[in-house]
């Protein structure tokens, strides 16, 4: 050979070793970072994005290409990373780095943290679960309550805080969710699905055969911003096709609601005003209405459904002496006898789809307005007809967008593998159940041992001595702050596990800071419900301070178990997200060919075309008997039997209405306390997350403080003016917000929305005082005035707005915001 | 002619001149070059190259083999065609070889020499595979793997619990290993494969027995018509009257609802676990359904009547065992349903919440419909209506 060939045949060979790095490098090569100036791709619960990184930070977010309708919280996902109240380090509660658990609980929330190692950090939560393991059993911890995380099917962090703590004992778990406990209760009784977490009718049969769409309590322009998995914003291609609709008059749409939505303001179209809480009083008017002019769908009826008969003499006023007529309902709800009558017309004359929101489930008998809506829907007789019936959740997640049938990338396991067993094996619960309903287990940490009732069965508390949170913040979407500061001062241990300083860190013992999404690799599928493609992941940045990915955090924890290599199944990272991506790739290769894992992996996502038109319960109109609902008799329950079997005073056998413990407009307490506080889900974060977001924040907040929406009359009626800071209260609790005066919201409603973070300050203003009970919140958590009970016996779930509230010019001394910047670090 | 018959002549005379001695040693010597030759040209045609000499073996299953593990793996082991196609053993092999002379027919004839052809029949041909692998218990595939020799720590849990199953049996691999070396044809009821690659497709049924069905399947009115009559959901429990060719007579007990047609079949009386829906043809067929005592059901007030259908079906997909059935719903339960939020315990709904509930939060999850009713019913069959102390 000679010398020059060899030279050639070296060089050639060095170049295929350069230009296939991404076959022949490892996998970890092909995860970290590129060049020194690129776009990445990733997603979130706000969208999927391009990133710019330059010189390893990150220099600016774009839209991904397949997002059309991006929202303005694209301006707010750089300060997911870049923000003061990041959790830098694992730190200790104070007094319970120094008396573990006999520690002084009353300073817990005083926010007085000691600096650890993460060593330190997971040997204390460790030795945490055997003393409450070893003393209590599995009844003293709680380690089921979970929340949104952050998107990704690796690091999903409720999975990886379950499995690793399922790998040392068992706990107990929740049933439900604050969002639609009532709803998902309620509607397989009488539709026979959650309904709400279902796939719903899709958005272009319903542009093409709608002509009145019923938008009830329903804000779908502000909730379909943010979605479960990377959202893609599709439905708002639909809403400018229904807006122009709109406009030149081929749907006619209403709104019916207290305020003006963001969606009516959108798409300029009807509003019908109601007294908050009212709404069952109105449809029952309606029912009447149609029963007694015999508008109503007869043979649908009889057909279709069952129990009209035994519901009849309610509705007609024969068991309580109450027909329950326009004029009975007018004096209730506010809407006048003449408009009620109006709107039975209305719904019967064309095609009708009703669309329910999902805040009247989110108050008490949150059970009866899903109900009642689901009785008229089978009067009006369109359920499974394109464009008719109704739904619960086209406000959410991509729900109405054709939906293609490919499979989604699964997740890191949250069970333990068959057969693996606990550490602490035990399953004696002492007699308490070990499933509590979502919102009572600060009931339960209040009286344990107290027996409720629920959905057809006896719950008994458990007594929590510990509970452990990770990517979930109860103490956002709790009730009561005062409640639970009192709850919490009977836990000997609380453990969270988070990006930031959250009011759920800041009331905890042990703090263990996870990285943002941006600071990891994952994978998702993006379009929620309507399973459009899947998402690349990259990681843009490394984790900044000593914050680790929930995946590296319980592994270490699994380390300490010595049980890394079950945990982990030994795989790393990108063999974890090459596997969940191949299993895809292998569940979908006839329908929708996937390009192999390197490709993806470089491409950024994988997109799988056009998806399909549906029709909600159309197989049940076609044949309910070969294809029946999932209730008792198969068929829509207007009386529903096993219900009322359960005896119940506070959810009978039929859709009722009964009054509230708070209601405004001369409902119970509205002479001391007059106004009602709408907590509904924020407009420009995700519940909790992105209010961290500090740059983004500033463009809403007033004064740094989050807003309340007050209307122009009790505002002049309280000497208050557009961006003073106001003195929210109620028995329960106080807050200070910033006064935004708006037409849009009528006398004795006001708004703030949930997620805006709890800031407790003492007395004196102080950061420590904020573990006092009565704080103020600095900053604007609602829930510090909300009120912590069941909607009823059936569902036990959250009924944040039955609340009844007044507020106050503030004139004292206006104490800073103690939400965003993190403890008060003590060096001992 | 005349040199034939003149050696012919020369052959039928007897040795004259040669010793017994000689004419055995040259007949001995005579054997060994004769066998030599013909094992040479045998084991000629048992070679990768004799194989693939034909275009239709060269360029479909030889080209996909190529990408499977058995061409190519990180211990530089290869397995070629006849490790697979050709038995080790001397008698099978010759059997195997007379079998195979039909190649060469088709050869001849061209009957796969077009892709078109080759898709057409290959079906055909990897189920004749199938059977022969079947009839020997998979012993090509044992030749290399053994049960014995397996190291189950190395394998991913569901690995673990399906081959240990199948080691406990000495279960044949291609049951679950179908398309391992060469594409899977198309079966057109390639449903549920994971779900039949565990439970296995079924056994022979006998008169008199009790069996689960392991798929939904379709329900005909006789041995023979291809008309369906209705169909029996996944994991019913079902009893043979009858065989008749690939088909079975089956009987249904259960309980239906006093409404409609009386098309549908229900474990139990009150409780919406589905047994079998029958066409309205099939709900009206005299002496198809007999019926027994009725009930009211309490929670909802409809009427219940207890029935039984002798009806026929397909003989394939009968389980002599529900247990394979729950355990394979359990484990897809638990990890399909703890993707978004911790899966209920089973017992935590009772048998009629349970579908409410499942069909409510499906949409996130990724089930062909088989599957999809088998976890339902899975869960109806362990709620709380079956289930008292749990909680």
């Amino acid at each position: 050979m000679k010398r020059r060939d060899f030279l050639k045949g070296l060089m050639s060979a060095s170049c295929m070793a350069i230009g296939s790095t991404s076959l022949l490098s490892p996998l970890n090569a092909l995860a970290a970072p590129r060049g020194r100036d690129e776009w990445l791709t990733t997603g979130s619960h706000f969208g999927a994005f391009k990133i710019r990184r330059k010189n390893g930070v990150i220099a600016e977010v774009k839209p991904f290409e397949l997002d059309k309708y991006p929202t303005d919280m694209i301006k707010g996902i750089k300060g997911l990373v870049y923000n003061p109240s990041r959790i830098r380090y694992p730190m200790v509660r104070l007094d319970f780095y120094k008396n573990g658990h006999k520690s002084n609980t009353a300073e817990r929330g005083d926010f007085r943290f000691v600096r650890v190692t993460w060593d330190e950090a997971l040997q204390l939560f460790k030795e945490s679960l055997d003393e409450i393991q070893t003393k209590y059993g599995p009844s003293g911890l709680h380690a089921g309550q979970t929340g949104w995380r952050a998107t990704g099917q690796l690091h999903s962090s409720t999975s990886h805080m379950q499995r690793a703590v399922s790998m040392h004992g068992n706990f107990v778990k929740k049933i439900g969710d604050y969002s639609t406990g009532a709803g998902q209760t309620i509607l397989p009784y009488v539709l026979g699905s959650t309904e709400v977490y279902a796939q719903g009718t899709s958005w272009p049969l319903i542009l093409k055969n709608t002509k009145t769409l019923i938008l009830w309590s329903n804000d779908p322009v502000k909730n379909l911003q943010v979605g479960w998995n990377a959202e893609t914003h599709e439905s708002f291609g639909y809403l400018a096709e229904l807006k122009a609709k709109v406009a030149k008059g081929e749907i006619r749409v209403i709104s019916i609601d207290p305020v003006e939505t963001k969606t009516q303001a959108y798409l300029g179209c009807e509003r019908l005003y109601i007294n908050p809480q009212t709404d069952v009083a109105m449809m029952l008017a309606i029912a009447y209405e149609l029963y007694q002019q015999k508008l109503y769908d007869a043979e649908f009826v009889k057909g279709y459904s069952l129990g009209f008969e035994d519901f009849l003499p309610y509705l007609l006023g024969k068991t309580d002496n109450t027909p329950k007529t326009p004029e009975w309902a007018e004096a209730i709800c506010g809407v006048s006898a003449a408009t009620i009558r109006d709107l039975a017309k209305v719904m019967v004359q064309d095609r009708t789809q009703i669309m329910m929101g999902w805040c009247i489930q989110r108050q008490q008998h949150g059970e009866q307005p899903y109900w009642m809506a689901a009785v008229l829907a089978t009067m009006i007789g369109q359920i499974g007809l394109p464009g008719g019936g109704i739904s619960y959740g086209h406000h959410y997640s991509s729900i109405g967008v054709p939906a293609t049938s490919a499979a989604a990338p699964g997740a890191f396991p949250r069970n333990l593998d068959e057969g693996k067993k606990p550490l602490f094996d035990s399953n004696d619960f002492k007699g308490a159940s070990s499933t509590i309903p979502v919102a009572r287990w600060v009931d339960a940490i209040l009286e344990p041992g107290k027996t409720i009732d629920a959905n057809g069965s006896r719950v008994t508390f458990p007594d929590i001595k510990m509970m452990v949170f990770s990517g979930n913040n109860p103490w956002n979407h709790h009730q009561d702050r005062n409640r639970m500061k009192q709850a919490f001062q009977k836990l000997e241990a609380v453990v969270t596990i988070d990006v930031n300083w959250t009011a759920t860190a800041r009331f905890s013992d042990i703090v263990l800071p996870a990285c943002t999404t941006l600071e990891r690799n994952d994978i998702d599928v993006y379009g929620s419900y309507a399973n459009r493609g899947i998402l690349a992941m990259h990681k843009m940045v490394e984790p900044l301070f000593d914050s680790l990915s929930d995946f590296e955090i319980f592994t270490r924890f699994a380390a300490i178990l010595g049980r890394e290599q079950e945990y982990t199944r030994g795989m790393n990272e990108m063999q974890w997200i090459e596997q969940l991506y191949n299993e895809c790739r292998e569940a979908n290769k006839a329908k929708y060919p996937m390009p192999d894992f390197a490709t993806f992996w470089k491409e950024g996502y994988v997109h799988f075309g056009e998806g399909e038109e549906w029709t909600r319960h159309a197989d049940f109109r076609a044949d309910p008997e070969i294809n029946p609902l999932g209730t008792p008799s198969g068929l829509i329950e207007i009386f529903s039997r096993k219900i009322a079997a359960f005896n119940y005073d506070d959810c009978p056998g039929h859709p009722m209405w009964m009054e509230k413990k708070e209601r405004s407009h001369g409902g119970p307490g509205s002479d001391k306390h007059p106004l009602w506080l709408q907590s509904c889900h924020p407009d420009q974060r995700l519940h909790s997350q992105m209010c961290e977001s500090e740059e983004y924040r500033a463009t809403y907040t007033v004064k740094g403080r989050e807003p309340v929406y007050i209307s122009p009359e009790d505002a002049k009626a309280r000497g208050v003016k557009d961006g003073d800071i106001v003195r929210v209260f109620n028995d329960r609790g106080q807050l200070l917000a910033g006064a935004v005066i708006s037409k849009r919201f009528p006398k004795g409603v006001i708004r703030i929305h949930e997620g805006a973070w709890y800031g407790p300050v003492g007395k004196d203003g102080s950061k420590e005082g904020g573990s006092e009970i009565g704080a103020l919140c600095s900053y604007g958590d609602p829930n510090t005035l909300t009120m912590d009970i069941g909607t009823s016996k059936l569902a036990q779930a959250c009924a944040a707005y039955t609340c009844l509230v007044d507020f106050e010019k503030f004139e004292g001394k206006l104490p800073e915001v103690s939400s965003f910047t993190g403890p008060v670090e003590v060096t001992l | 002619m005349k040199w034939f018959s003149s050696l012919w002549q020369t052959l039928g005379k007897p040795a004259l001149t040669l010793s017994l001695g000689f004419i055995a040693i040259s007949a001995f010597i005579m054997g060994i070059v004769f066998w030599g030759g013909f094992n040479t040209a045998l084991e000629a045609t048992n070679t990768e190259e004799f194989c693939i000499s034909c275009h239709s073996m060269e360029s479909k299953p030889y080209q996909e083999l190529q990408q499977t593990v058995h061409w190519s793996n990180h211990s530089g082991v290869r397995a070629t065609c006849p490790d697979c196609h050709v038995p080790h053993d001397w008698s099978r092999k010759i059997a195997r070889k007379m079998e195979a002379s039909h190649d060469v027919w088709g050869w001849l004839f061209q009957t796969v020499n077009t892709d078109e052809k080759f898709e057409a029949k290959r079906l055909e041909m990897a189920s004749r595979e199938w059977k022969r692998f079947d009839r020997d218990n998979s012993l090509a595939c044992k030749n290399c793997h053994d049960y014995k020799s397996m190291k189950w720590d190395s394998m991913s849990p569901l690995a673990q619990k399906q081959m240990k199953r199948a080691a406990e049996i000495d279960q044949s691999c291609i049951d679950c290993h179908k398309g391992i070396a060469h594409k899977l044809p198309d079966m057109g009821t390639a449903r549920a494969p994971e779900l039949i690659a565990e439970v296995g497709s079924g056994v022979t049924p006998s008169v008199g027995e009790s069996y689960f069905s392991a798929l939904t399947k379709p329900l005909y009115l006789d041995a023979t018509s291809t008309e369906e009559a209705g169909t029996l959901n996944v994991a019913t429990k079902v009893k043979v009257l009858e065989t008749k060719g690939k088909r079975v007579k089956v009987a249904i007990e259960g309980w239906r609802k006093r409404i409609g047609a009386g098309r549908v079949i229900y474990f139990d009386f009150g409780v919406n676990i589905l047994s079998a829906e029958l066409s309205l043809d099939a709900a009206k067929t005299q002496n198809l359904i007999r019926t027994f005592e009725e009930k009211q059901d309490p929670m909802t007030g409809l009427m219940w009547e207890r029935v039984e259908a002798d009806i026929w079906t397909d003989a394939d997909y009968l389980l002599g065992d529900i247990a394979p059935l729950w355990s394979y719903a359990k484990t897809t339960y638990s990890s399909s349903c703890s993707v978004c939020h911790t899966q209920p315990e089973e017992a935590h709904f009772d048998a009629n919440t349970w579908p409410g509930m499942f069909q409510g939060m499906l949409a996130f999850v990724n089930m062909d419909q088989d599957t999809q009713a088998l976890v339902q019913k899975y869960l109806q069959e362990h709620s709380a209506t079956f289930n008292k102390d749990a909680h």
